[in-house]
């Protein structure tokens, strides 16, 4: 249960942790940094030095209340719906792909793809932002066609690992998928 | 038949441009700055409001600002998002065909899939 350090696109240091559960099961997960404390400050009284500007301004009072009151909503708003603290993938050969993602509030949001429908996992490359990145994604089979792609699903879509990570986790991916894909299927 | 070289005709429409060109700015001057009484007085009535003559030259400066922000945002909008498979392949890639494999040959060019490319740059280097 080693945890190693690498960096985001944006410079941001994540960690990496690799659980192996079993022979064909992998649980890889990427710890995105927590809400610092000196951001959470400057962010927190520049609002408030705006607001007491205005109220300096207008004389009002209720501009300085509904500052505090929104900020409050938007600090609990950001932690809940925005700001990830953990992206997780669980692969279990021959049952599915699992992709969590969990909010710094405790919120878990969670989405499992069967073996079936998925055709690989790959890196892949695309203009992001005015930014070339590479990020992880699943192909999904196409039904009709054996070789097409019907759709590309992003992973680690807030932590955005660099290469170096991202090749660990594509190594570790495509063990267990050519296990499932030489494995005699049973259905 | 579709050279850019350089043609009598095409002269000829450049010097004809060239004429219209400066004929058309001496009379946007001289509608600008004449006064109207004088204009007036030779017959000639039915000009537009020299309003427009300050107005046209604004809207076509704030249209070419406008432009640079509209060509960034169209370029942006048109970017494929990460999730859809015009990152992977398209139209072309989907119906190219599998041309036999010749011995001492260059092979054909043709897309290779991103399995394919994927495997060879990230799990071959043992």
């Amino acid at each position: 249960m080693e945890e190693r350090r690498y960096r985001s696109a944006s410079g941001v240091p994540i960690a990496l942790r690799c659980l192996q559960h079993s022979a064909s099961c992998r649980e890889l997960a990427v710890r995105c940094p927590r809400l610092q404390l000196r951001s959470l400050s400057a962010v927190t009284s520049a609002v408030w030095l705006a607001a007491y500007g205005l109220f300096v301004l207008s004389e009002n009072s209720m501009v300085l209340s509904a500052a505090i009151f929104f900020s409050l909503i938007g600090l609990i708003i950001y932690l809940h719906f925005v700001k990830i603290d953990q992206e997780s993938l669980l692969v279990i050969g021959s049952l599915g792909i699992q992709v969590t993602s969990s909010y710094a509030s405790g919120k878990e949001s969670t989405t499992f793809i069967e073996m079936g429908r998925v055709k690989d996992v790959v890196i892949n490359e695309a203009i992001h932002m005015q930014k070339v990145i590479y990020y992880l994604c699943i192909l999904l089979q196409d039904p009709g066609d054996p070789q097409g792609v019907s759709e590309v699903v992003p992973l680690f879509q807030s932590s955005k690992p660099r290469l170096d990570c991202l090749i660990e986790v594509y190594k570790s991916c495509q063990e267990i998928l050519e296990q499932t894909k030489t494995a005699p299927q049973s259905n | 038949e579709n050279s850019p070289a350089p043609l009598p005709e095409r002269a000829i429409y450049g010097f004809a441009l060239f004429l219209g060109s400066w004929f058309g700015f001496i009379l946007y001057l001289i509608w600008a700055y004449v006064p109207e009484t004088w204009l007036f007085s030779l017959g000639l009535t039915y000009w537009p409001q020299k309003y427009w003559a300050v107005a046209l030259p604004a809207y076509l400066l704030v249209a070419v600002g406008i432009g640079y922000v509209l060509l960034f945002g169209i370029n942006m909008m048109s970017t494929a998002p990460l999730n859809s498979t015009h990152t992977v392949t398209d139209n072309y890639a989907k119906k190219q065909q599998q041309k036999k494999f010749q011995e001492e040959a260059i092979p054909a060019l043709r897309d290779i899939p991103i399995s394919e490319v994927n495997r060879m740059f990230f799990l071959s280097e043992k």
